[in-house]
């Protein structure tokens, strides 16, 4: 049925794009911190404490509330199909 | 080379146009002179610019095809030129559903009611459709919603559109970046390796081949 269809190949989609939105955000957040520690400690060669100061701001990262905003991917469609739906077929 | 890669472009650039122009929310000013059922049978060439059957039905390869006869106020010529001429101009009216394109739409029939009903009097009525009339392909546009209004000079702004152009460029302007921090961090780092690793084994050719010329030079 075309609606189970479109349920599944939505989720593919959907679920395509929150990827990619997820990894593009981890992504600009490291090149943010790598910067930030290097802004910090210029000419530093302690290779060790670069990688913690990055392993902890991810680590703060993962435990924000922006990762888990990445999720209105999934909502918004789902709403505006809704939204769409009331005004088209409604007298 | 670089003009037929500019036509490409160009070409790629045309047919999106055309697909969102076929896609996209239009409104018309018409008067409803009358409703009918046709019975249609689709050829391979116009299959794809009709939806299918009711959304609770099944679609077999000929079925009925309500139909929204209208008399069409001309729209400005290129935007500019007022025009007080008026065309006839008939729209489909069927079901989208859950397939392609997205309106939704599942109130075929309560819209053919609404037509019949416009078609007794002598109002004037907005109808936002998308979709082509080609008489030589016998495609007719979507007809999605029938408003009426108090005469023919209204003006319609299509906030639809508008919402839609600028996430549309939002989207793009997002794809490129998420592209170049895909390729700055992922690719090209990925691609410096290989190039450094290219040279050290080019160099260690090199040395090899000068070591063989000198013993040769030697003998």
């Amino acid at each position: 049925m075309a609606f189970i269809k479109l349920v599944i190949f939505g989720f593919i989609a959907l679920t395509v794009i929150y990827w990619s939105i997820a990894i593009y955000s981890r992504s600009v957040r490291r090149e943010r911190l790598e910067n930030e520690f290097d802004a910090e400690n210029p000419g530093s060669t302690d290779r060790a404490a670069r990688d913690a100061y990055i392993a902890q701001g991810m680590r703060d990262y993962n435990s924000s509330i922006r990762p888990r905003l990445i999720g209105l991917v999934y909502v918004v469609p789902m709403l505006a199909i809704a939204i769409i739906t009331y005004l088209i077929n409604m007298n | 080379m670089a003009r037929v890669k500019l036509v490409l472009r160009l070409l790629v650039l045309a047919f999106f146009a055309l697909f969102l122009h076929y896609v996209l929310p239009q409104h018309d000013i018409v008067k409803v002179t009358s409703t009918e059922v046709i019975r249609t049978d689709f050829s391979s060439f116009n299959r794809i610019f009709f939806a299918q059957s009711d959304s609770g039905a099944v679609s077999p390869d000929t079925r009925d095809l309500r139909l929204i006869n209208t008399q069409k106020q001309s729209t400005y010529l290129l935007g500019f030129i007022k025009r007080d001429t008026s065309r006839v101009m008939v729209y489909r009216n069927e079901d989208t559903g859950w397939i392609w394109p997205p309106y939704f739409k599942f109130n075929s029939a309560d819209l053919q009611a609404v037509a019949a009903n416009l078609a007794r009097g002598d109002e004037w009525v907005v109808v936002t459709h998308y979709g082509w009339r080609n008489r030589w392909l016998s495609t007719y546009p979507n007809a999605v919603k029938m408003r009426t209004i108090a005469g023919p000079d209204v003006t319609i702004i299509p906030w639809f559109n508008i919402g839609f152009f600028i996430f549309l460029l939002i989207a793009m302007l997002f794809v490129r970046a998420m592209w170049r921090q895909f390729w700055e961090r992922a690719v090209d780092p990925v691609l410096d390796s290989a190039g450094h690793r290219m040279d050290e084994a080019q160099a260690g050719i090199a040395e090899r081949r000068s070591r063989l010329s000198r013993w040769f030079g030697r003998k």
